[in-house]
């Protein structure tokens, strides 16, 4: 796994009750127990790190929330496209 | 005349809003009847870099025009709001200024959040514009007791006077703490309900931090429900002993039949069932009446995944099967979500359903959720002729507090 994708697993294990260490990219968010809060905590860490902004709403479901892998490839979406692409992801 | 466990009986002889569709009961009424919606593209401030650009806001509010106090003119944004629906309350009651018997009334008006914007604008101009000092007010204008102080020095009430913070129950918390204040002999009279002005730049970025806002609007129980949008301004009642309002003629709008409060005591914004359940079934148990003598019910609805499924649930334990008959709306979705006013303008609408025999529906209600099946009185209001009513509030931190209200007593 790459650099992203660690700093990412890092993060999710910083906010589960009960880390564990199986965690990879087909790994769904739901098998983390992570509950909304958390979610939340876990895009704004992850937002604080690659210096982008995640459009996320807590009522959606979003594709880009399935994975651990699709979290990854989100966030590599955003930090290739810069700030510009994450302010047009916003709208 | 007591009630049959011995407590006196508590009437509503006066009310007030300030809100996003009416700056006064009547035009707010006229609104919530229309289904008109007061959400809309945030102009009170510029939005900078914020994604969420809509709030139920309350535009060309002028003090100096709508708040006749010259104090409550110095205050804070949040106390503005309250001064304007508290004189409207209390000079619809009839009540003299200042009350003859000061130490018998209390005034209670909390705020979730208290004087917000004052916060906001201190420390950019210390921080930011290095500012010698702040505004002598700032503190006075910040604290969240402001508005009931205020309030109680306008109508010289000298008993207790305090605000209560429950977030999005508080203006519920205070009516039901009023009203146990008069059931209990501790005073006759009571201003009660709360006040919020929260839409600033750097409140809206702390909701969008939570990620719980919609950026469309607020659709409770719908399908397409994608978040909460907040909104501004208060709801206010002046409540009263029953015989005490009778012997001076005043006007009963309703009598406060029970009120009922718990906590999930489990998380800070995931709800549990049994918390909101409780809290109805003790405002039931405490106006002495059946689940199906319930002829409307004001939810919380606040149009986020979580709470409006969680609430129809609760609502059909309370209920059972009578829940399916039960005329159940969210008028969230014409005045957005006023965080801790908002069980006092709610409030006003469920008093005035039964005053009107009319029931205000749930606007941008299209299509439901499939897992909110009840009678949410979808897009129309509907007349219904309205003998008890209850109100739901149910707060961040599983604090609920649940009123039920029934008609001016023979």
């Amino acid at each position: 796994m790459d650099e992203v994708a660690n700093k990412i697993i890092e993060i999710l294990k910083k906010h589960m009750k009960e880390p564990r260490d199986d965690i990879d990219m087909s790994t769904p968010l739901t098998d983390l127990k992570i509950e909304s809060l958390d979610l939340a905590m876990i895009v704004f860490d992850i937002e604080d790190s690659f210096q982008i902004e995640i459009p996320y709403n807590a009522n959606e479901e979003v594709e880009d929330f399935k994975t651990v892998g699709s979290v990854v490839d989100r966030v590599k979406s955003l930090i290739a496209g810069g700030p510009a692409a994450a302010g047009a992801a916003k709208a | 005349m007591v009630r049959a466990d011995g407590l006196r009986r508590v009437v509503v002889t006066g009310m007030g809003v300030t809100t996003p569709i009416g700056l006064d009961v009547e035009e707010f009424w006229a609104s919530l009847k229309a289904g008109r919606c007061g959400v809309g593209r945030i102009e009170n401030f510029p939005l900078e870099d914020l994604y969420i650009h809509i709030a139920g806001e309350i535009r060309g509010f002028d003090p100096s025009v709508h708040v006749k106090s010259k104090q409550i003119q110095y205050g804070e944004r949040y106390s503005w709001f309250a001064g304007r629906a508290a004189d409207e309350a209390w000079t619809m009651s009839g009540l003299p200024r200042p009350y003859a018997n000061p130490y018998r009334s209390c005034c209670i008006i909390g705020s979730g959040a208290g004087g917000y914007s004052t916060v906001e604008s201190a420390y950019r101009s210390l921080f930011i514009e290095n500012k010698r000092a702040t505004h002598p007010l700032t503190l006075l204008r910040i604290i969240g007791s402001s508005a009931s102080a205020h309030v109680g020095i306008e109508y010289g009430i000298k008993g207790p006077t305090f605000g209560t913070c429950s977030a999005c129950s508080t203006a519920t918390h205070a009516i039901g703490v009023t009203l146990d204040y008069i059931r209990n002999g501790i005073v006759d009279v009571g201003v009660a309900g709360a006040s919020e002005a929260v839409l600033t730049y750097g409140s809206m970025r702390t909701w969008q931090a939570m990620r719980v806002l919609s950026p469309e609007g607020c659709y409770p129980f719908s399908k397409k429900r994608n978040g909460t949008v907040l909104a501004e301004g208060a709801g206010i009642l002046v409540l009263e002993e029953l015989e005490h309002a009778r012997r001076r003629g005043a006007p009963i709008l309703a009598e406060v039949l029970g009120f009922g409060m718990s906590s999930d005591s489990k998380d800070m914004v995931n709800p549990d069932i049994d918390g909101p359940r409780m809290a109805m079934q003790f405002a039931l148990d405490n106006a002495s009446i059946d689940p199906s003598e319930v002829d409307y019910l004001n939810a919380h609805g606040t149009a986020t995944k979580l709470n409006d499924v969680n609430e129809t649930n609760a609502i059909k334990m309370v209920f059972g099967d009578y829940a399916k008959k039960l005329a159940i709306s969210s008028t969230k979705s014409m005045h957005g979500h006023l965080l801790g006013a908002g069980g006092g303008v709610e409030a006003v609408a469920c008093i005035k359903a039964i005053n009107e025999g009319f029931v205000p529906p749930t606007i941008g209600l299209e299509e439901p959720d499939p897992d909110c099946d009840l009678d949410y009185v979808p897009n129309v209001g509907r007349e219904k002729k309205v003998r008890y009513a209850m109100s739901n509030s149910f707060a961040f931190g599983g604090l609920n507090a649940v009123l039920v209200f029934g008609p001016a007593p023979a």
